[in-house]
């Protein structure tokens, strides 16, 4: 059961027999409460009825759909809980761990067949629910992603292009002397591709530091420890393919646009 | 007093590593309405001699004078001043800037020297009705032809009433009747009382010219 | 005035303008976005929580509005002590909770706000009339709420409270007429909620007598909301007392990653576009060494020089700024459409929100970027010693 009580750590002893309180280690850190330590909880600040006493103090599993809200946890036996909100024999919900080689779905269908009063889910089917809001940071990085592509693939453009036209008078020389056209553009193509393998090793190297940088400073800041950056192998192939298609697509067309243009008209004569 | 005075004039630089003496020590007066060509084959210095003489490179050692002023002794603002009021420069390959008219190339240096908009606009004209291209003031310089490019340049060094005009092989780029239109214009210049220096191989234009100083080696031979 | 040749230098090469000015304005659309995002959800949220004027909410302690079920007791004698205060010139109790009608086969559950009309700052009447205070006949509903009903102004509706989930019974059931239709300020797109007067929420749920989910204060004077605050947060210890600042920094608190975002990247854009106008001019110069020794050859100063150059990065930035206003202004809203469909935001609310000091700064930014990223090559052209510079040229 989940719902807001509130805690009073007390040094009087309780009236009523204490029942054992797991607090998590945020709470107890801001409470000052250790082990041993007597507290009184209730539904509401006018009825703190139920004394405790910290059995434990826990580190809840990290949970990304809490990290914003920053709520503090508290662990019970359930009849304690349930009496305390004066609901006895009442829950919110139950987990339901199925034999081996269970579909959840027919066994989600044939339980709210069966019984009235509850809706059965596949926990996947929750999970998929409760991620909704991490779907849409992720949908949201994608496109400042595609964005930022798109202003790097346009730089990237540019770049080239200026470069290769800094060599025309080069490019205009070999063409005189009878060096071919496909050579030339397969040499330009050929540095191309050499410095989109060095900046893709750069930006993979870039990318591990920025992402060990990003872990570091919102662990510490939301005091968890989930993993807010991952650089999969998946994604290094997926950026470093895409760096190489980019890079080697600029060098292409900005050779292409220096072979075909007469060497005279290069060499400024024209 | 000469308008230009240069003495004892050395120039040595690296290239590639390796030390070159461009002038050997030269002397060498320049009067009013003098027209003078500097002749040599390639390497003899007339080149470096010219800019020297016209404060765009400093000499090793020696000294230049124009109208008395010693160049050595002038910030680097000054020299600029200098070259934008009382000299004229044409170089081989014109250098207009090809984005602006014809009459724009020709108002630059007019507009450099803070004249007004419709004083420079009617003077620019005036030196381009002067060499002859008139009618081709509102053309980019990259639609002109080389002679024209370089009558347009001509205009521009003009354009500030130059105590004298400072040109590096201007007719090297050029064919041989181009280039005789090129020697007529500056012919009427030093006849309409302009001091022309002139580098060139174009025995034509040496021809014209009431002094020929020949140079070798970094020396004037004669 | 100064012949432009610097600017004019532009349309030499179209391509290479053209494609420059391409990726300045992205850079610079990313930099318009990022600016609307620092703040721009906190911006909105301002706005919605003053838009009725309403700058001062009681919760239960440790919760914010509508955060959790928590509901604070003695209502009524919270929100008379509240007005007998001489600096409030409104304030009004509101229970949220779950209310079920059916239709059909179907039961749908509802949002339900207790809501006192004389004080209220919850929802706007878009048909019908509203709730008279002390209406325990009357019910409003949201546009989603009336189409899931089939119903509209006029029309009797049955709501119940207190649903046995497992008996699929209800506590207490009340056949309500449906004054009007509102739409609710706070709630996401397509959200089923009705409003009912407090007393008559109150016996429906199962939230118990005389209780709500927060109080809202109205102060007779903004200047003196803060005084209010802290004067509230004395009398009443045991409920969070938070102004319209204190949600606001507790939403900047909650989304400070969206800010920290913006932050990086707009500074990415800045240094992209920097590198782009220094690298695009320095090359340009480079190609125009020969060009830039003429000019100073014949009298033009190293001053004019730079400043040609820089004004030529300062067009090219500015004229790709312009472009990417455009293109920020689209990039924002298409990337707003993905952060507002976060689940549970109100609709109202919105992530990418323009702010004009901070875009004119920004702006400013820019083009100061851009100018000093000439200035750089174009000092380096302007000390080019002239015959060395020629002398290459010749050869």
């Amino acid at each position: 059961m989940l719902l807001a009580l509130l805690l009073l750590p007390t040094g009087d002893p309780a009236q009523l027999p204490a029942q054992e309180v797991a607090v998590e280690r945020r709470l107890a850190g801001e409470l000052g409460l250790r082990v041993g330590d007597s507290i009184r909880i209730g539904p509401s600040p006018d009825s703190l009825r139920m004394a405790g006493i910290v059995a434990a103090v826990y580190e809840p599993r990290p949970d990304p759909s809490g990290i914003m809200r920053r709520d503090k946890q508290i662990r019970m036996h359930l009849p304690d809980l349930a009496t305390l909100l004066g609901h006895p024999d009442r829950v919110d919900r139950f987990g339901v761990s199925l034999r081996a080689g269970i579909a959840p779905e027919s066994a989600a269908a044939r339980l709210n067949r069966a019984a009235f009063g509850y809706r059965a889910r596949p926990s996947a089917e929750i999970a998929a629910e409760s991620s909704q809001t991490f779907l849409v940071v992720s949908r949201f990085h994608r496109a400042i992603g595609v964005i930022t592509i798109v202003a790097g693939a346009v730089f990237l453009l540019c770049i080239m292009l200026l470069k290769v036209e800094e060599r025309r008078l080069d490019a205009a020389v070999m063409r005189f002397v009878g060096v071919r056209r496909r050579t030339i553009f397969a040499a330009l193509l050929l540095e191309a591709a050499l410095i989109a393998v060095a900046g893709s090793a750069f930006g993979v190297v870039l990318a591990w530091i920025a992402g060990a940088a990003t872990n570091a400073y919102y662990q510490r800041l939301f005091d968890t420890r989930l993993v807010f950056s991952l650089v999969t192998p998946g994604i290094v192939g997926f950026s470093v393919a895409l760096s190489l298609l980019l890079g080697l697509g600029a060098g292409a067309l900005a050779a292409w646009r220096l072979v075909r243009t007469p060497p005279m008209v290069l060499w400024g004569r024209a | 007093m000469s308008l230009l005075v240069g003495s004892e004039l050395k120039r040595d630089y690296a290239l590639n590593g390796q030390p070159v003496h461009a002038l050997r020590g030269v002397s060498l007066t320049i009067d009013a309405g003098d027209y003078i060509a500097i002749a040599g084959p390639s390497g003899s210095g007339k080149s470096t001699l010219l800019h020297i003489l016209g404060g765009i490179d400093a000499p090793s050692s020696g000294q230049v004078r124009i109208e008395g002023r010693l160049l050595a002794s002038l910030s680097d603002r000054h020299l600029t001043q200098l070259r934008l009021t009382r000299l004229g420069f044409v170089f081989q390959r014109f250098h207009l800037l090809p984005m602006l008219t014809a009459l724009e190339n020709v108002e630059l240096p007019l507009a450099e020297a803070g004249t007004r908009r419709t004083d420079r606009r009617a003077r620019a004209r005036e030196l381009l009705e002067y060499v002859g291209l008139g009618a081709r003031a509102g053309h980019r310089a990259t639609q002109l032809s080389g002679g024209e490019m370089q009558r347009v340049a001509i205009a521009r060094a003009l354009a500030n009433r130059p105590a004298l005009i400072l040109a590096d092989e201007p007719t090297g780029e050029l064919d041989r009747e181009t280039g005789q239109e090129i020697l007529d214009l500056f012919r009427r210049i030093n006849r309409d009382g302009a001091t022309l220096v002139v580098v060139t191989h174009d025995d034509r234009l040496a021809a014209e010219a009431s002094r020929v100083i020949h140079m070798q080696d970094g020396r004037i031979v004669g | 005035m100064r012949i432009g040749w610097g600017i004019r230098n532009l349309a030499r090469q179209p391509l290479r303008t053209a494609l420059s000015l391409l990726g300045i304005a992205v850079a610079s659309a990313m930099l318009l976005d990022m600016v609307m995002l620092s703040g721009g959800l906190e911006r909105s949220f301002e706005r919605l929580l003053l838009g009725r004027g309403y700058q001062i909410r009681l919760t239960p302690k440790g919760t914010l509005p509508f955060d959790t079920e928590a509901t604070l007791s003695r209502a009524s004698a919270v929100i008379a002590e509240v007005r007998a205060d001489t600096g409030v010139a409104a304030a009004g109790g509101v229970l949220g909770g779950s209310l079920y009608a059916r239709r059909g086969d179907s039961l749908i559950t509802f949002f339900g706000y207790g809501i006192d009309p004389s004080a209220q700052a919850l929802y706007q009447v878009t048909r019908g009339r509203d709730l008279a205070p002390g209406d325990t006949l009357g019910i409003v509903l949201s546009e989603a709420a009336a189409r899931a009903l089939g119903s509209g102004p006029g029309d009797s509706v049955s709501v119940a409270g207190g649903l046995d989930p497992q008996l699929a019974t209800a506590g207490t059931e009340r056949r309500l007429q449906v004054r009007g239709l509102v739409r609710w300020l706070y709630d996401y797109r397509g959200q089923r909620s009705v409003g009912l007067v407090l007393p008559l929420m109150q016996r429906l749920t199962r939230a118990g007598a005389d209780r709500a989910s927060v109080v809202m204060v109205r102060a007779r004077n903004d200047a003196e909301v803060a005084a209010l605050a802290a004067r509230l947060e004395k009398r009443h210890p045991r409920l969070e007392v938070s102004s319209v600042a204190d949600l606001v920094q507790q939403v900047r608190d909650r989304l400070v990653y969206f800010r920290q975002l913006s932050y990086i990247l707009g500074s990415v854009s800045l240094i992209v576009t920097v590198l782009l106008v220094a690298t695009l001019l320095a090359i340009t110069v480079n190609e125009r060494l020969g060009e830039i020794a003429t000019l100073r050859a014949i009298g033009v100063s190293r001053l004019t020089v730079v400043g040609q150059v820089v004004a030529e990065g300062t067009a090219l930035t500015a004229l790709g700024a312009g472009l990417g206003v455009a293109l920020g202004l689209v990039t924002a809203r298409y990337l707003d459409t993905i952060l507002t469909s976060f689940p549970g935001l109100p609709a109202a609310i919105s992530f990418f929100v323009p702010d004009g000091r901070a875009l004119a700064i920004a702006t400013a930014v820019l083009l100061a970027a851009g100018a000093l990223a000439g200035l750089y090559p174009a000092w380096l052209a302007a000390r080019a010693p002239i015959a060395d510079t020629l002398r290459a040229e010749a050869t």
